[in-house]
């Protein structure tokens, strides 16, 4: 396993139980998978440069 | 249609007729999870009160419909496509938009199939079956909303509803060769429907010709206070101007959405732009960007959605949806925040480009309908899972909320001799019509004119 997919792999533990899942290791396997898909996906996005104004502000209109 | 309105038959005897439709095309198609025959009768009923009464009838008077199973129906049970939601109790009210369409004299005769909780672009249920192609029941509808699209594919009603989070109006209407509109975010309202993601959620109708989608689409228009995305805006009826001025300016869409549109995916889109005389390429240079961003969003809001249940009831989800589900709800809050980043950026230059267009046209799938099962697609020299390629063409148009008609184009049109039965050249393949927002007038008034010319048209199967 390489360092990135098994800091990955780690994170998706990690994330698992401070949410509160309980899965065996086929399960975690699955979503690790699932995972790993979509940060390839965000990767192609992260790291682009865009401006603090180009974020939608959520309206709360008490 | 119309012949109910016109006095020549009477809305029993089209709901009759229906019936019999049911029973002879739906079995291999598994279009219907539910049918609402008694409650048919009675709207059916009322129509033909006010016709012997010699009152004006509504617009869609005696016309039958049917709805994704994602529409609350007053008594019946909403599933959103899951079994985890058989045991709710059923709703108390139709969805808003059900409401619209019977007061505008419509007729619903039942709930369609859809994918599992509108995750996915095949309608594969794991819990209530395939939806298949009409044209070929060895391929699937598309999804999420494949009930919808095959519903109307098949002939058996002239109008459905359905639902766009990514593409799910888009893509199965693509593949089963019918019209569908995703009219811009905001539109029409959702209140009654089984949401997946409030970010990028659409309603709206698909139909057997343009009339009836516009009909359709007036009938449901208006705003809706207890949907907070829902526009303040008055209805805008387009069914009486459907026609395109001269001189409207159309792009094709280049770049992303030719590279991912297989040669029968762009022939068809070669054959809407000629009929449509558009020979401008352009380019929305953030269409990647948009589609990542629509996939963070979905995973965030549609696992966020659901995890209370996942939690406890893990086993009673789908295989094909809990996994990717529980996946979203662990995205980091700054990969959503990106995301949101990337959609404004999509969208000013997207509003960039309609300084100069009025319309563009891309594909709204990059394929024609690939066989139930297929695992994975080959598009031009690359290889994509199934499930998450068919939307590659759509996600980045509903990830900015512009409305889009898609036409069903067959792309042996003007070549006869490979349009022979069986052959992969029969099968349709749906362009999208894109608009600025707010402008599902010209989205519609193209589509009329590409249906005038013989270019995007329904067959029967």
């Amino acid at each position: 396993m390489t360092e990135s997919a098994d800091s990955l792999e780690s994170y998706v533990r990690a994330a698992l139980t401070l949410q509160g899942y309980r899965f065996d290791e086929t399960q975690i396997a699955e979503i690790v998978v699932q995972f790993s898909r979509l940060e390839l996906i965000a990767q192609t996005i992260l790291h682009q440069p865009l401006p603090f104004a180009s974020q939608a502000a959520p309206v709360f209109r008490p | 249609m119309r012949q109910i309105n016109q006095g020549a038959r009477s809305a029993a005897s089209v709901l009759c007729e229906v019936k019999q439709l049911i029973e002879a095309r739906d079995p291999p198609l598994n279009c219907f999870t539910a049918l609402t025959f008694e409650r048919a009768q009675r709207e059916a009923a009322a129509i033909d009160a006010l016709r012997s009464q010699g009152k004006p009838l509504p617009p869609l008077a005696g016309v039958p419909y049917a709805v994704k199973n994602l529409f609350d129906i007053e008594g019946m049970v909403t599933l959103a496509g899951a079994k985890l939601n058989a045991s709710n109790p059923p709703a108390t009210a139709d969805a808003t938009v059900v409401e619209r369409m019977r007061r505008a004299g419509a007729v619903l005769v039942g709930a369609l199939n859809m994918e599992e909780l509108a995750y996915g672009f095949v309608t594969e249920n794991p819990h209530y079956g395939t939806t298949r192609n009409p044209h070929d029941h060895t391929r699937g509808a598309g999804g999420s909303s494949g009930g919808s699209a095959a519903v109307v594919g098949a002939g058996i009603v002239p109008i459905s509803l359905g639902s766009d989070t990514s593409g799910s109006i888009r893509v199965p209407a693509s593949l089963c060769g019918v019209f569908g509109l995703k009219p811009t975010y905001g539109r029409l309202p959702r209140t009654g429907t089984y949401p997946f993601v409030n970010s990028f959620d659409h309603v709206g109708p698909f139909a057997g010709s343009v009339l009836d989608l516009a009909s359709a689409y007036d009938a449901m228009q208006g705003p809706d206070a207890l949907d907070p995305a829902c526009a303040q805006r008055a209805p805008e009826p387009i069914c009486a101007s459907l026609s395109l001025a001269a001189g409207t300016r159309i792009g094709i869409l280049g770049g992303w959405f030719h590279e991912w549109a297989d040669p029968t995916a762009r022939r068809a889109v070669q054959l809407a732009a000629g009929a449509l005389g558009a020979s401008q390429w352009t380019e929305l240079k953030n269409a990647e960007a948009a589609r990542a961003a629509a996939y963070i969003i979905t995973g965030a809001e549609g696992g966020a959605l659901h995890r209370p249940r996942l939690i406890e009831r893990y086993e009673e989800f789908g295989p094909a949806a809990r996994a990717r589900l529980v996946a979203g709800t662990l995205i980091p809050a700054s990969w959503v925040v990106q995301a949101q980043r990337v959609r404004q950026q999509a969208y000013r230059e997207a509003m960039a480009l309609f300084e100069r267009f009025d319309l563009l046209i891309a594909a709204a799938a990059p394929v024609v309908a690939p066989r139930v099962g297929e695992e994975t697609l080959q598009i031009n020299d690359r290889s994509i899972p199934t499930k998450a390629g068919l939307g590659v063409l759509t996600q980045p148009i509903s990830c900015i909320g512009l409305p889009v008609c898609t036409v069903p184009i067959w792309p042996g049109l003007d070549r006869p001799a490979l349009h022979r039965p069986g052959s992969e050249r029969e099968l349709p393949l749906g362009v999208q019509l894109i608009g600025a927002p707010w402008r599902e007038d010209l989205c519609l008034a193209a589509a009329r004119s590409l249906e005038q010319a013989g270019i995007a048209q329904v067959r029967l199967p």
